[in-house]
C-alpha cells in the first residue's frame, strides 16, 4: 500500500509540465467564463450582442469549457498515476500539443470561419449553416475535435497499458478480486488506481466511437451524396459528449481521493463497495446517454426507459464513490485540516453531488419533455460543473503550490472561496429558475419577462469570475514563489 | 532520420494517391466519377438505331439535329424507373416552359430489349403520359446493347427479385454524338442548363 | 506456424483468390470482408523478417498500408476492381503489398502506436458501418443496396469482434499483483504480431 506521508513529497512524474497544463487551463477558463458571462449578459440585455457573434460565443463556451475540463481531468489523472506507474514522458507533451493543435483549429474554425453550430455538430448543422459559415469552418472545427481526441487517447493507451501491466489486467486495476470477495483491503489497488482505470475504459470507447462520427461528418460536408443518418448520428454525439464530460469529472476526483488523505492523515482505503461502485460507474456511464434523446420519439422506447432507469440508478453508485464514501472516510480520519485547497476539493465533491439531483430529475422521461430543452439543463450541468469539475481542478492547483504546511483558510482566502461558492450556486440557480419557467436554452435574445432573471445571473457570473480570477491569480502567485524557491 | 524522410515520403505519395484516385477530393463513389469525368470533357458515344413505342425508328445522336436527354430503363421496374418516370414527365414540361421544346427530343432507352416489346413500351408511356414527340419510349437492338451501356456508363445488375437495379440519370447528348452531362433525373435546373450550353 | 510452410500457404491463397475471384467479387462482403483480407494475409505471410532502417518505428510502412487500406475503402475502387481487368490485377497486386507492410510495420511498431491503430481500427470499422447501412444511395454500382446494407452490419460485426478480440484478454491478465510501487514491465506479450 501507498504510503500516504511519503506521497506528500514526492512530486508526480512531470509536475513542471502538469503545473503548466493547469495554468493554461486555468487561464483558458477564466475567458470562457468571460464569454459565458457576456452570453448570460446579452440575455439580459445588459449589451447588445449580435446574435451571429452569441452563437460563436455559446459555440466556443461549449467546445473550450468541455475540452477544458477534460484538460484539467487528464492532468490530474497523469500527475497521480505517476505516482503508481512508470509513464513515458513523451506521452503527455504529444497530448498536450495535440490538444493546443485542436484548440486552435476549433478557434479559427469559430472566429475567422464563424463556424457557430455548437459543440455538438449535430448532423446535419455544421454542412447547413444557411451561408453562414463555410464548409471549411466546419471541417476545421471538427479537425479539432479529431485532434484532441487523438491527444486523449494517446493518453489512456500509456495509462491503461501501464496500469493493467501493474495490477494483473483490467479487473486486478479494478478491484474486482476485492469485489468478488477473493482479495483482500489491503491488496486492492489504490482507490486513484480504480478510478483511473474505469475512466480509461469508458472514456477510450467514447473517443473512438467519436472518432467513427466525426469521421462520418467530414465526409459528409465534402460528399454530400455520403448521408448521414440523423438519428444514429445524434446517438453517437452524445454517447460521446456525455462519456467525455463524466470523465472529465470521474477523472478530476482522482485528486479528491489523492490528497484529501494528507489533511487528515489517514490512507483511503479501496472498500469492496468502493470498488463495486466503480464498476457500475463504468457501465451505467455509458448506459444512461439516451437520457440526452428522450424527445426523440423514434427512439426505440427500450433505449429511453434504459436511459431513465439508469439515470435513475446511477446517482447510487455516484453518491457512493464520492459522496458517502468521502463522508465515511472524514469520519473515521481523526482531524480535517482546511485550507483553499481541501475546502475546494470537498466543495467538488458536494457540488457534483448536487447536480446530479436535477440532472436526475431532467432524466425522467415526463419531466423531460417539457424541460430539456429550457435553460433547466444548461442548470443542472452548470451545478457540477462550475462547484464540481472546475472547483477539484482549482483545488488541485491550489494544492500544487501549497506548502506543506498548509495554511488554514481564513480571511481574504474564505471571502474568495465564499464568493465563489455563492456566485456558482446563485448562477446555476437562476438557471434552474428559468428552466422551471419554461425559459429556452440557447436563445440568443430572451423575451422581456426574462430579461431580469438573466440579470440576476449576470450578477452572479461576476461573483463567480472574480473568486476564479482570484485562485487563478493566487496559483500564479504561488508558481513564480516556487520557482523562486 | 531515414524513417523520418521515408514517412514523409510516404505522406506525400499517399496523399498524392488518395488526390489522384478521388479527382482531386471531388469523387468517392463511381457514379460521381463518371458524371464528374463527362463534366469535365464530353465523351463521344458510338451512334445506335432506335425503335419506339409506335413502332417508328430513331437515333442517337438525334438525326434532325436536336439534343438529346437519355435515361435508361426496363418497362417493368417496380420503383425507380417508376419515379424516373414521373421525372421525365415534369422534365417535359419544363423544356416546354424553357422554349426548347422543338430543339430538345426526350428518350427513355429500354436495357432489356427482348422483354421490352412495342407494346411493353406503349403500356409504360401511357401510364406516364409520355406524348410520343417530345418524349418517347424506345428500345435498341440487343446486339448492340453492351456497346451502348459502356459508352453511356450504365451498369444494371440482376436484383434477384427477377428484376434489374441500376444506375438512373439523365445523359445530355449533343447533336454531334457527344456525351456531354449526367444529371439526376429530378434535377431540372441542372439538366435544362445543360441542354442549353450543349445547344450552343 | 513454422516459417517454411508460409510460402506454400501463402500461394495456396493468392490461388485461391483468384480462382475465385468471380464468385468472391459478386458479393461485395466476400468482397471486401473476406477476400481483401486474405490477400492481406498472403502478403503478411510473405514479409522478410528484417528490420530496416527506413522502417523504425514502424511508422512508414504502416502509413503506407494506411493509405492503401484508404484507397482500398473508396467504393469507386471496389467497384473499379468488378468492372475494370486493370483494377482487378492492382487489386492482385496492391493489396497483398499491403498486407505485407503491415506485417513489416507491426513488428517494429511501439505498443502504443499498435494501441492506437487498434483503436483507430475499429474506429474505422464503426464508421464504414455506419456509412452502408444508412447511406440512401447507393454507393457501388455493381451492388445492390441489400447488398451495401450487409456489408455495413459485417463491418459492424467486425468493429464489435476487434473490440473484443483486442480487449478481452486484458481484462483477467493472469499475473500476480505487483505491489504499487514496483516498476511495470511493459505489456507487449499481450498482443501477439498479428496485423490489423
Ligand atoms: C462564470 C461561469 C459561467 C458562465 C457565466 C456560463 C454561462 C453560460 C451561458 C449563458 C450558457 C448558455 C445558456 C443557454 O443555453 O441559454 C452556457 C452554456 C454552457 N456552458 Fe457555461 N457558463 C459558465 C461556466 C461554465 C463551466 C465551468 C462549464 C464547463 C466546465 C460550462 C459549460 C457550458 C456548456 C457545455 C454549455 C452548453 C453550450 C451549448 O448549449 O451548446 N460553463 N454557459
Amino acid at each position: 500500500m501507498m504510503d500516504n506521508n511519503s506521497a506528500q513529497r514526492l512530486p508526480g512524474p512531470q509536475a513542471g509540465a502538469v503545473k503548466f497544463t493547469m495554468l493554461l487551463a486555468g487561464v483558458v477558463l477564466l475567458l470562457m467564463m468571460v464569454f459565458g458571462f457576456v452570453m448570460r449578459a446579452a440575455q439580459g440585455d445588459l449589451l447588445d450582442l449580435d446574435p451571429a457573434m452569441f452563437y460563436q460565443l455559446l459555440t466556443a463556451h461549449g467546445a473550450g469549457m468541455v475540452g477544458t475540463a477534460g484538460l484539467t481531468g487528464a492532468a490530474i489523472l497523469w500527475y497521480f498515476m505517476g505516482r503508481y506507474v512508470p509513464l513515458a514522458r513523451g506521452v503527455f507533451w504529444a497530448f498536450l500539443g495535440l490538444f493546443l493543435l485542436g484548440v486552435v483549429l476549433i478557434l479559427g474554425a469559430i472566429f475567422i470561419g464563424g463556424y457557430a453550430g455548437a459543440w455538438t455538430f449535430l448532423f446535419p448543422l455544421p454542412a447547413n449553416s444557411g451561408g453562414v459559415w463555410g464548409a471549411d469552418a466546419a471541417a476545421a472545427f471538427l479537425l479539432g475535435y479529431v485532434a484532441i481526441g487523438v491527444a486523449f487517447l494517446l493518453l489512456y493507451l500509456e495509462v491503461g497499458r501501464k496500469l493493467i501491466a501493474a495490477y494483473g489486467g483490467i479487473g486486478g486495476a479494478l478491484a474486482w478480486p476485492l469485489v468478488m470477495g477473493k482479495g483482500t483491503v489491503e491488496d486492492a489497488p489504490p482507490p486513484a488506481v480504480v478510478a483511473a482505470m474505469a475512466t480509461t475504459i469508458f472514456n477510450t470507447i467514447g473517443t473512438v466511437v467519436g472518432a467513427a462520427v466525426l469521421a462520418s461528418s467530414l465526409v459528409n460536408l465534402y460528399f454530400p451524396e455520403f448521408k448521414v443518418d440523423a438519428l444514429l448520428a445524434k446517438n453517437m454525439i452524445y454517447f460521446f459528449g456525455h462519456v467525455f464530460i463524466n470523465a472529465s469529472i470521474y477523472m478530476a476526483v482522482i485528486a479528491v481521493y489523492e490528497i484529501i488523505p494528507e489533511y487528515t492523515g489517514t490512507p483511503w482505503k479501496t472498500s469492496r463497495v468502493f470498488a463495486g461502485a466503480w464498476s457500475l460507474v463504468l457501465l451505467f456511464v455509458m448506459a444512461v446517454y439516451p437520457h440526452h434523446l428522450l424527445q426523440d420519439t423514434v427512439m426505440p422506447a427500450w433505449s429511453l426507459a434504459m436511459g431513465q432507469i439508469v439515470s435513475y440508478l446511477s446517482g447510487i453508485p455516484l453518491l457512493a464513490v464520492t459522496a458517502f464514501s468521502l463522508i465515511v472516510y472524514l469520519r473515521k480520519a481523526n482531524a480535517m485540516r482546511w485550507d483553499l485547497a481541501s475546502a475546494l476539493l470537498v466543495l467538488g465533491v458536494a457540488g457534483w453531488s448536487v447536480g446530479s439531483v436535477p440532472a436526475i430529475i431532467d432524466g425522467m422521461i415526463s419531466v423531460n419533455k417539457v424541460m430539456h430543452n429550457t435553460q433547466w439543463v444548461p442548470g443542472h450541468f452548470h451545478i457540477y460543473l462550475i462547484l464540481g469539475e472546475v472547483a477539484m481542478a482549482f483545488g488541485f492547483m491550489m494544492w500544487l503550490i501549497g506548502k506543506p504546511e498548509h495554511k488554514a483558510i481564513g480571511g481574504f482566502n474564505w471571502a474568495v472561496f465564499s464568493a465563489y461558492v455563492l456566485g456558482g450556486a446563485g448562477f446555476t440557480l437562476m438557471f434552474l429558475i428559468s428552466g422551471a419557467l419554461s425559459v429556452p436554452r440557447r436563445w440568443a435574445v430572451h423575451a422581456p419577462e426574462w430579461v431580469l432573471q438573466s440579470q440576476i445571473a449576470t450578477g452572479f457570473a461576476l461573483l463567480v469570475i472574480l473568486g476564479a480570477a482570484m485562485f487563478v491569480l493566487r496559483y500564479l502567485l504561488g508558481l513564480k514563489h516556487s520557482a523562486g524557491r | 532520420m531515414q524513417a523520418l524522410l521515408a514517412s514523409l515520403l510516404v505522406v506525400v505519395a499517399g496523399g498524392g494517391l488518395l488526390w489522384q484516385a478521388t479527382d482531386g477530393g471531388q469523387a468517392l463513389t463511381a457514379e460521381s466519377a463518371r458524371r464528374l469525368a463527362v463534366q469535365r470533357a464530353p465523351q463521344p458515344v458510338s451512334p445506335f438505331a432506335l425503335e419506339t413505342m409506335s413502332g417508328a425508328s430513331a437515333a442517337i445522336p438525334d438525326a434532325r439535329g436536336k439534343v438529346a436527354l437519355v435515361e435508361f430503363i426496363y418497362t417493368t421496374c417496380p420503383t425507380l424507373c417508376q419515379s424516373a418516370g414521373a421525372d421525365m414527365f415534369r422534365l417535359g414540361n419544363r423544356v416546354r416552359e424553357a422554349g426548347l421544346a422543338d430543339r430538345v427530343t426526350l428518350m427513355s432507352v429500354s436495357f432489356d430489349p427482348e422483354f421490352d416489346t412495342v407494346e411493353r413500351m406503349q403500356s409504360y408511356g401511357e401510364r406516364h403520359d409520355a406524348d410520343g414527340a417530345l418524349w418517347t419510349i424506345a428500345r435498341p437492338r440487343p446486339d448492340v446493347l453492351p456497346q451502348i451501356l459502356s459508352d453511356f456508363g450504365v451498369i444494371a445488375i440482376p436484383d434477384r427479385m427477377g428484376g434489374y437495379t441500376h444506375n438512373v440519370a439523365v445523359h445530355v447528348v449533343t447533336a454531334d454524338g457527344r456525351l456531354a452531362a449526367i444529371h439526376d433525373t429530378g434535377d431540372f435546373e441542372g439538366i435544362i442548363a445543360a441542354a442549353r450550353k450543349a445547344l450552343r | 506456424m513454422k516459417r517454411h510452410l508460409r510460402p506454400g500457404l501463402a500461394a495456396i491463397i493468392m490461388f485461391a483468390c483468384i480462382l475465385g475471384n468471380r464468385t468472391l467479387e459478386a458479393d461485395p462482403v466476400l468482397h471486401v470482408l473476406v477476400q481483401l483480407p486474405l490477400l492481406g494475409v498472403c502478403g503478411a505471410l510473405l514479409a522478410p523478417r528484417r528490420e530496416w532502417c527506413w522502417a523504425q518505428g514502424g511508422f512508414a510502412p504502416l502509413l503506407a498500408a494506411l493509405f492503401g487500406i484508404a484507397f482500398w475503402m473508396l467504393p469507386r475502387s471496389i467497384d473499379g476492381a468488378v468492372t475494370f481487368p486493370v483494377m482487378t490485377a492492382a487489386k492482385f497486386l496492391s493489396v497483398p503489398l499491403i498486407g505485407m507492410l503491415l506485417a513489416i510495420g507491426w513488428r517494429q511498431a511501439h505498443a502504443l502506436l499498435r494501441g492506437f491503430l487498434k483503436a483507430q481500427t475499429v474506429s474505422m470499422a464503426g464508421f464504414m458501418a455506419f456509412l452502408f447501412t444508412h447511406s440512401p444511395v447507393r454507393l457501388c454500382n455493381n451492388y445492390l443496396i441489400d447488398d451495401q446494407w450487409r456489408l455495413g452490419f459485417g463491418f459492424l460485426f467486425l468493429a464489435i469482434g476487434l473490440a473484443m478480440v483486442w480487449t478481452i484478454p486484458l481484462l483477467f491478465n493472469a499475473r500476480p499483483r505487483a505491489s504499487p510501487r514496483t516498476r511495470a514491465e511493459p505489456m507487449t506479450h499481450v498482443q501477439s504480431g498479428v496485423p490489423a
